[in-house]
């Protein structure tokens, strides 16, 4: 959990940390007194579009200013020393950006070279073995995959060896492969010893792969702890009910109502197993027909639809984004 | 390898491979050649060709530099900008990077079509000539590159900037002293023509022509450009997204 102002042993010991970051676009609170911090660890930041997620990545590598609060990346303020900070970190926007007219090879000595590492050639060609890119690395970008497209990026920013990655969005317009692969290359950072910090709408990814998680909804965080924590936050099991005619409510004890999403109802209860036969006959004497049941353990869009309710997306939507994930120039 | 030299060569081997924009960009100044400088019905000089080359020198750098921000755009609008701007190195090294790449693109495209006037029969340039053409051009080119690059990074997209690009480059042609000399234009577009930086590149190449040293004109051009590229370098400094 966030630590005081006067925890100063702890404020050193996390390589990222926020404190009141705000960010406003005339009307629109984009980010909202946010204050993490994040250790050597995958950490998540989710939320559907237009929650503030790449406002505060922006942020923190030091492309947008916040109108209050701080934030540190590895001792360094982002706004005294915004090149000290950007020596320690590397930034994959959303956007997939390779030039396509240069080979793998070239992209990533590009940044070599921009980064000042001291032997580009072979560096470059470390990472590019990391992340499998070696036997098509003389090859111009444009044959690339989705997927190889994106291991690219990483290549180009791990070349320089950052204490932080900041992702946006990594895994957007990516096949399940190519999505699987990626998280894997995060692990292994991870692993050895960098801070990884990702954004992304996929609930299941951010259950699967992050250490912790922050729900970000309106520029506010919801709540922050490990995946698992989140889960237990809810319920032991959700049930969800189709069902015909009109809801009115049931009271069966031990079991409480959720939401409703068209003709399916979430209910949150401790013993899923046990409490399906008292909801089905609490819904048949309530005049429900019911079509259909199910058990199954919360996921993370449960923790989310608790704590902001299903919302609408109105973000929004960038056509050069889209663009740029469908790979057309 | 320096920040700068490292963006200039990522944008002139894209721009080698792409071909196309190399070509089109050489389309426009050879029409004029051909079309304007040979075939113009012009009673002022016998040898209009010669008369016209400077001006198409110059409007080769003026579209080539125009065409130029361009680059910044795209790189805005596929997501490169930001990741440049995520990078260590000083950000007015993007802007100087741009600058030299779109001069040096500029410079590569008045070549071609000097050689090209050439063949048409204009008188060739002396070695000393050519040296002052070339000093011209490129404080000319720095000057359009640096305005463009600082126009580009106002406008959102390409539409945009091809629309404010097709408003500055018609213009400031016709109200040059590229077509004309000052005696037989119209009173009213003289003293119009004569504030226009782009006659001042233009009579700069003329002046050399007669063998004398434009002092005036590169020293205008060249405070023109710093102070261009120093407002340039102010706005790239404050640069958000």
């Amino acid at each position: 959990m966030a630590p005081t102002s006067s925890d100063n042993q702890s404020l050193q010991e996390y390589p990222l940390v926020t404190h009141s970051l705000t960010k406003r676009f005339g009307e629109l609170l984009a980010v909202d007194t946010l204050t993490l911090s994040v250790g050597t660890e995958i950490f998540g930041l989710v939320g559907p579009n237009g929650s503030g997620k790449t406002t505060t990545v922006l942020m923190l590598t030091t492309l947008l200013d916040p109108d209050s609060g701080d934030a540190t990346i590895c001792g360094y303020d982002i706004r005294k020393h915004p090149r000290r900070v950007r020596e320690s970190i590397s930034y994959v926007p959303q956007d997939m950006a390779v030039d396509v007219r240069l080979t793998g090879r070239e992209n990533v000595i590009m940044f070599a070279e921009l980064y000042g590492v001291k032997n580009p050639v072979e560096r470059s060609n470390e990472v590019l073995k990391i992340l499998d890119l070696l036997d098509r690395a003389d090859k111009r970008a444009k044959v690339y995959s989705g997927g190889m497209r994106r291991r690219l990026e990483l290549a180009q920013a791990l070349v320089h060896n950052p204490k932080i990655l900041f992702l946006d969005e990594p895994t957007v317009g990516l096949d399940v492969a190519a999505r699987k692969k990626i998280w894997e290359y995060i692990r292994t950072l991870r692993n050895d010893g960098m801070t990884v910090f990702v954004t992304t709408h996929y609930m299941d990814e951010a259950d699967r792969y992050c250490d912790r998680v922050a729900i970000i909804d309106h520029g506010r965080i919801q709540a922050v702890d490990t995946p698992a924590r989140l889960k237990g936050m809810i319920s032991e099991d959700i049930i969800s009910v189709s069902i015909a005619g009109t809801f009115t409510g049931i009271d069966v004890p031990g079991v409480k109502f959720a939401h409703q999403e068209e003709d399916t109802l979430i209910f949150h209860c401790e013993n899923g197993a046990a409490a399906l036969p008292l909801v089905k006959d609490a819904l048949s004497d309530a005049g429900n027909q019911v079509l259909s049941m199910s058990v199954r353990q919360p996921s993370l869009d449960d923790v989310f639809l608790h704590l902001v309710g299903p919302g609408e997306d109105k973000s929004p939507f960038k056509s050069s984004t889209f663009r740029n994930m469908m790979g057309k120039r | 390898m320096n920040p700068i030299l490292v963006y200039c060569k990522r944008d002139l081997v894209r721009w080698f491979r792409g071909k196309w924009g190399f070509i089109a960009a050489m389309a426009m100044p050879a029409a004029w050649l051909i079309f304007v400088g040979l075939a113009l019905p012009i009673r002022f000089t016998d040898h209009y060709i010669d008369f016209v080359t400077p001006g198409i020198l110059a409007m080769t750098v003026l579209s080539a530099s125009l065409a130029g921000g361009g680059l910044l755009i795209l790189d805005r609008m596929l997501g490169f900008f930001n990741k440049f701007l995520a990078l260590p190195p000083p950000r007015e090294s993007i802007l100087f990077g741009k600058i030299l790449v779109i001069t040096i693109r500029g410079v590569i495209q008045s070549t071609i079509i000097l050689i090209f006037a050439f063949l048409l029969g204009a008188r060739l340039y002396s070695p000393t000539q050519l040296i002052g053409t070339y000093i011209i051009l490129f404080i000319f080119g720095a000057l359009l590159s640096a305005t463009a690059t600082t126009i580009a990074i106002y406008l959102d997209d390409h539409d945009q900037y091809a629309a404010a690009n097709a408003m500055i480059s018609m213009p400031l042609f016709f109200t040059s002293s590229a077509m004309m000399p000052y005696d037989v234009m119209p009173d009213w577009l003289e003293p119009i023509a004569k504030v226009n930086p782009l006659s001042y590149a233009i009579d700069g190449i003329r002046i050399l022509k007669t063998g004398e040293i434009p002092v005036t004109q590169i020293s205008i051009l060249s405070l023109l450009c710093i102070g261009v590229v120093t407002l340039a370098v102010h706005v790239f400094r404050k640069v958000k997204i």
